[in-house]
């Protein structure tokens, strides 16, 4: 669609410029010629009044919906050149759709019936000039300043580019090449292969979505159980070695003892915090599965030492 | 009765009442680059810092109270980076408009004598653990993805057993008391890290 439309959308551009340049030199030549109208000019003499006026107008639409085309091109346009870092892509998508939309009212208003063929309407430059006409210049939006023989050929060329027909004339005589049969195989072939990429493309999307968010839902990314062992251990060495080497990563202290039977933090660090009930009881229950209730012997001793202490004192 | 060697009272003033805002949560292994991958397109757009860093946790006991607790890491990657001492308070939960744990924070480099002088002040070494993994920063948000591993034989951190089949995730801030302004922006980015990793605010206390 982004090609197609953009490609398009230029074809616009050119005719609308292409319409700008005749209306403009048709009128202007009309004043020089001998008697000719404006009108005679782009309608062969003895086409009637009625189908005359069909043509004045349909050019006209013709003419206003390129210009819409071309408003929104240009907006368009200036909006990815100054905008493109803040525009979002829901806006780029409501361009895009404004443009195809314009192209197809300007295709639907082409195949009209009421239309006139533009292909049976002959156009003929009548003045050539090489001066640059300003009045041109300000039609076209200084695209065609000088109406002369160099821009001329290209602006009114109803033919495709040379190398374009080069190119069609070889596939013509590639296609003229191959025979029927051949031809009818690769047609077959093409279709088969058209048919099955749509078929994969129409196909319901919702299943796909369905099993990949099935997908989604079953893969496990992390494990909640996991997430507590680490937490706890980070937090207070839950589960990592109580190692208290003399001179682990200290050398220079090789006989220095340890502190034995301590609580150590996991211990302590529950003791310390108030509130939490629970948790000591759980945790004692776990060290000391058949005495529930009972001090740790560490904190037994200490009392002892301290009473053993007070104790000359009070006699 | 002499006083306790150490309060455990809050370090406060200066530039150091900092405060550590954090979520925590944990990625499996098979899910590591997928995480990765998202982390590198949502974070500042810098080369993300891998690391591997060995960390002592040091205790002191006084006669009463909590024991104190200093946290030691050495870079086993930079082994001539000065060692990081870090002491970290009691996590407080809070309530539910707070959506981080908040805790004391006390950061310092320390020389390469911090364990012996840990020693000499009478800290004993209580575990120590290996973390590897890479750091992501967005703006004042730290994340840490890391593999954790138990030391099996003590003070040799080429021998190491991983602790889980999954990695660490950590999302933090550290910020100044009271800006709990923070903990909105650590939960914004949390989510968008979901399904791969649920970060919470995991109160230690609870898993004891």
């Amino acid at each position: 669609m982004n090609g197609d439309s953009y490609q398009g959308a230029q074809v616009g551009a050119n005719v609308q410029s292409q319409v700008d340049t005749l209306r403009h030199v048709i009128s202007q030549t009309g004043g020089y010629s001998d008697g000719l109208t404006a009108n005679q000019m782009y309608s062969p003499q003895g086409i009637n009044q009625r189908e005359e006026k069909q043509l004045e107008a349909s050019v006209e639409s013709l003419i206003s919906r390129v210009a819409h085309l071309k408003n929104s091109l240009q907006s368009f346009i200036y909006k990815l050149e100054n905008e493109y870092d803040r525009l979002p892509w829901p806006s780029v998508l409501d361009n895009f759709a404004l443009l195809s939309g314009q192209l197809n009212t300007i295709n639907k208003l082409l195949r009209n019936e009421k239309t006139p063929s533009y292909r049976n309407q002959v156009i003929i430059p009548l003045l050539l000039s090489p001066d640059r006409d300003e009045e041109l210049a300000k039609l076209t939006e200084q695209r065609v300043p000088v109406f002369s023989h160099e821009i001329v050929p290209d602006h009114l060329r109803t033919k495709p580019d040379p190398e374009v027909e080069d190119q069609e004339k070889q596939l013509s005589a590639e296609a003229a090449r191959i025979g029927q049969e051949v031809a009818q195989k690769q047609i077959q072939t093409l279709n088969k292969l058209c048919s099955s990429l749509l078929e994969k493309l129409n196909s319901p999307r919702d299943d796909r979505d369905a099993e990949s968010s099935a997908l989604r839902q079953n893969k496990q990314w992390f494990n909640p159980t996991d997430t507590n062992a680490l937490v706890a251990a980070v937090g207070f060495g839950k589960g990592l070695s109580k190692c208290r080497p003399p001179n682990s990563v200290t050398p220079g202290h090789p006989g220095q003892a340890m502190m034995s039977g301590g609580p150590t933090l996991q211990q302590v660090t529950i003791a310390g915090a108030p509130g939490h009930q629970t948790g000591i009881g759980t945790s004692v229950a776990q060290q000391q599965p058949g005495q529930p209730g009972k001090m740790p012997s560490s904190i037994k001793t200490n009392i002892k030492s301290a009473s053993a202490s007070m104790h000359p004192y009070n006699r | 009765m002499e006083a306790p060697p150490v309060t455990v009272m809050p370090v406060t003033g200066g530039t150091i009442n900092m405060m550590e805002y954090l979520l925590q949560g944990s990625v499996l292994d098979q899910s590591l680059d997928s995480l990765l991958h998202r982390l590198r397109g949502l974070c500042d757009n810098i080369e993300p810092e891998s690391f591997a860093d060995h960390e002592l946790v040091y205790l002191l006991k006084g006669q009463q109270g909590n024991p104190f607790i200093l946290r030691a890491r050495r870079s086993l990657a930079h082994p001539t980076a000065p060692w990081h001492l870090r002491y970290l308070g009691q996590p407080e939960v809070g309530d539910k408009s707070r959506h981080a744990l908040v805790r004391n924070c006390v950061d310092v480099a320390a020389s390469h004598s911090l364990p012996d002088f840990l020693n000499e002040m009478g800290f004993r070494m209580d575990h120590e653990f290996v973390a590897k993994g890479h750091i992501f920063r967005k703006g004042v948000l730290k994340v840490v993805v890391s593999k954790l591993s138990r030391v099996l034989v003590p003070g040799n951190t080429d021998n190491t057993e991983p602790l889980s089949l999954s990695y660490l995730v950590e999302l933090s801030v550290l910020a100044p008391a009271g800006q709990d302004t923070v903990s909105e922006d650590m939960r914004n980015f949390a989510e968008q890290l979901k399904p791969l990793v649920h970060l919470e605010k995991i109160d230690p206390k609870r898993l004891m």
